[in-house]
């Protein structure tokens, strides 16, 4: 009997050790802090998927190595959404209630980022930095999501204001991706349109499209002097040397996304002079977060794996913004502790321009650098302008 | 070929229902990330319906359709644009969008009356991509491919906000579904879709009207398919022309090859056995496969299709309710097994 009424005294005091040491926030424990990022890992988009993550990671080593946040390291899990809405979700699911993450964390795409929007209201866990520059992920406001980047319709109008004052007469062309991307671009380019009182030459393609020739054709005939191109990374390669095959030379600018090396690379000369617009400092520019950047990069990374661009960099700089949120959010981390963080993150780290959230205002600096391809390499042209 | 499985014992159905109701308790009670394993059954339902709407058109009728991704995004954006711009009451529109899918149904099975075989799939195939594109141009209501947040279902003041509300909503759904598709296959209009299935001309020799029946079994594929879009835009609250792509409609023909072609419950289980290795089986051996490449869930996961699709044509063509028949049957003989009834 004895026996027996000392094993369930033992049975209960085990089970209220279990439950006293259960975790109150999920994914965050004395030693780590658990955060979930979706990426494209094998869709349209896996030539960027796992460059963002990697690039996070250099800086989440840096500060693992230091003794984490508090004495946590931070772990971040990865999951593939192929680009489809709806597998977002599944992710999205399986990385909150499974694996219990802290925090979601650099979702890639912006149809994948607004499915996600209800399941973020229903668990009341923050997104930060969605990896869009779409401004509607933080215009109109939303309460869960911290956006790290120019919207694309801001980029839109620092353009046309850029190529209206280097050419009063021009006539732009914009080629764009018919979808929220695209939409978001044509939202900036109306609000230029109105202003300037000039109408641009509009020319859509399907996402995945690899034939352009329909569009710079029809942009060659309408005598477009200035292209913008709203694309990713394959687009704007295509559409110049398209261009080029056709004997069309006009200036070629592009959003943010086509801000990749490897467009500098693969057009060739075809790409010479090419304009892209660019919310952070340029990964190879003397800013404090590109040399800081490039510093781990020698530290941690395999150049083979892991070469020195644009999409490694912003998932560092991105990186940095999160750390920061996590270190104000001070030892007692919680989400609520985490979202009064970030309602109040007043960045200065140097990987973005500076920038400021509050309860009302979840968006970027609203600032873009223009940065131009010159003998096959980028460099910055301009100041930050808004 | 049906007849020989009428000895079921319909003392089951209650249980089985019973279990399905039940499960979500004993998923609570095991694991605390049960509401993301609900998640995955709630998906596997809804997939569940659709797949039993279209093994009355392929697996009872003969028709094959690569397009009822389509038919499902139809149901989907109407219920949505019904209830969230027009005003309809879910209820309503549970009944509605389905209805007016059907019709969609009707009109893709005109040509169904002339076309056989691969033509039939093709032409199917390019409804999938008229739809798609009509849902883009169509952005007015749909906001093209910027896709549309959806309300929650609600019904009779209730409201179903997560997913293990949605999940009694949905499984209710499969319940339905799955009873009145065998109450349909045991009916005269079932016979009829099963004559034609196996001989065209002899089914028009013993009376049966070809056009009116293939376009019946259009129509109640296209409102099955409708059903499930419905449940699935207010279920997932976000729905966008990116999921409703070809590949949908093969993994639908996946699943119902899987389960068992002409076979009700073969449907259901070919959906719950699809959903189950794409959300929870790929990604363990995915991991575990990580240890020795690098390797993407979604690399891997066309090749596991692929596979098991071959393997199951090749092996197991009846599927996997197939295989539960002769393992019951093997069971019910013991020891007196005929050995070439099983090989």
């Amino acid at each position: 009997m004895k026996l027996k009424m000392s094993l369930v005294g033992i049975t209960i005091t085990l089970l209220l050790v279990g439950c006293a040491k259960k975790e109150l926030t999920p994914g965050v424990t004395d030693t780590e802090i658990l955060i979930g990022n979706i990426q494209d890992l094998s869709g349209p988009m896996k030539e960027l998927g796992y460059l963002l993550p990697a690039g996070a990671n250099l800086y989440f080593q840096y500060i693992n190595d230091q003794g984490g946040i508090y004495g946590r390291k931070i772990r971040m899990l990865v999951e593939d959404h192929q680009y489809n809405p709806q597998k977002a979700v599944a992710a999205a699911k399986k990385l909150i209630e499974k694996d219990q993450v802290f925090c979601l964390y650099q979702v890639i795409g912006t149809s994948t980022s607004e499915a996600i929007i209800p399941i973020l209201e229903e668990y009341k866990i923050p997104l930060v930095a969605p990896a869009t520059q779409s401004g509607t992920m933080s215009r109109p406001l939303r309460r869960y999501i911290f956006q790290t980047d120019t919207g694309y319709d801001k980029q839109m109008n620092v353009l046309i204001d850029y190529i209206l004052r280097q050419d009063k007469n021009a006539r732009i062309g914009l080629i764009y991706q018919d979808d929220n991307y695209g939409a978001n671009a044509l939202k900036g380019a109306a609000e230029a349109e109105a202003r300037h009182k000039i109408t641009l030459q509009k020319e859509s393609y399907q996402r995945g499209a690899s034939d352009f020739s329909g569009q710079v054709g029809n942009l060659m005939k309408g005598g477009a002097t200035h292209v913008i191109i709203a694309g990713i990374v394959r687009e704007p390669i295509i559409i110049m040397k398209t261009a080029a095959a056709m004997g069309y030379r006009p200036q070629f600018l592009g959003l943010s996304p086509t801000m990749d090396h490897r467009v500098a690379i693969a057009a060739g000369p075809a790409g010479e002079g090419y304009i892209a617009a660019n919310f952070a400092p340029l990964w190879n520019s003397d800013a404090p977060g590109p040399v800081l950047y490039r510093k781990l990069h020698d530290k941690y990374a395999d150049p083979k794996t892991l070469p020195l661009g644009m999409y490694s960099y912003y998932g560092f700089a991105t990186a940095t913004v999160l750390v920061e949120a996590l270190k104000n959010a001070g030892k007692d981390l919680t989400r609520a502790s985490f979202l009064q963080a970030l309602n109040s993150l007043d960045y200065k780290g140097g990987s973005f321009p500076d920038f400021k959230w509050t309860r009302t205002n979840h968006g970027s600096s609203g600032k873009v650098v223009l940065v131009q391809v010159k003998n096959g390499k980028q460099v910055e042209i301009s100041d930050w302008l808004d | 070929m049906k007849g020989r499985y009428e000895d079921e014992k319909l003392f089951w159905i209650p249980v089985l229902i019973a279990a399905v109701f039940l499960l979500p308790f004993l998923l609570k009670g095991m694991t605390n990330s049960y509401r993301y394993y609900l998640y995955v059954l709630n998906i596997a339902g809804i997939y569940m319906i659709l797949t039993v709407g279209l093994d009355l058109l392929s697996g009872y009728t003969g028709l094959i359709s690569l397009g009822h991704a389509a038919f499902f995004a139809i149901g989907a954006y109407l219920s949505a644009i019904l209830v969230d711009q027009g005003g309809l009451p879910f209820e309503l529109s549970l009944i509605i969008a389905p209805l007016l899918t059907g019709l969609f149904g009707l009109v893709i099975g005109f040509p169904a009356l002339r076309l056989e075989g691969m033509y039939l799939g093709l032409a199917t195939m390019g409804f999938g991509f008229i739809v798609k594109r009509m849902i883009i141009a169509l952005r007015q209501w749909t906001q093209g491919s910027n896709g549309l947040q959806v309300s929650s279902p609600h019904i009779f003041g209730f409201t179903f906000r997560n997913d293990w509300d949605n999940y009694f909503l949905i499984y209710t759904g499969v319940v339905l579904t799955v009873v009145i598709a065998r109450r349909m296959v045991r009916s005269k209009l079932g016979r009829a879709f099963m004559a034609i299935r196996d001989s065209e001309r002899a089914a028009e020799a013993v009376g049966i009207r070809l056009a009116k029946y293939k376009m019946i079994s259009f129509f109640i594929s296209g409102v099955f398919a409708g059903f499930a879009g419905v449940l699935f835009a207010h279920t997932s609250h976000f729905i966008s022309t990116d999921h409703f792509d070809i590949l949908l409609s093969v993994y639908f023909i996946i699943m119902i090859l899987v389960g068992g072609v002409g076979s009700i419950y073969g449907a259901v289980l070919g959906a719950l056995f699809i959903v189950l290795l794409d959300n929870l089986a790929i990604p363990l051996f995915k991991d575990w496969l990580q240890t020795f490449i690098t390797v993407e869930a979604g690399d891997i996961q066309s090749l596991i299709f692929g596979l098991i699709m071959f393997l199951f044509i090749i092996f197991q063509p009846t599927g996997l309710y197939g295989l539960w028949l002769k393992v019951r049957i093997y069971w019910k003989l013991f020891p007196f097994n005929p050995r070439k009834r099983f090989s």
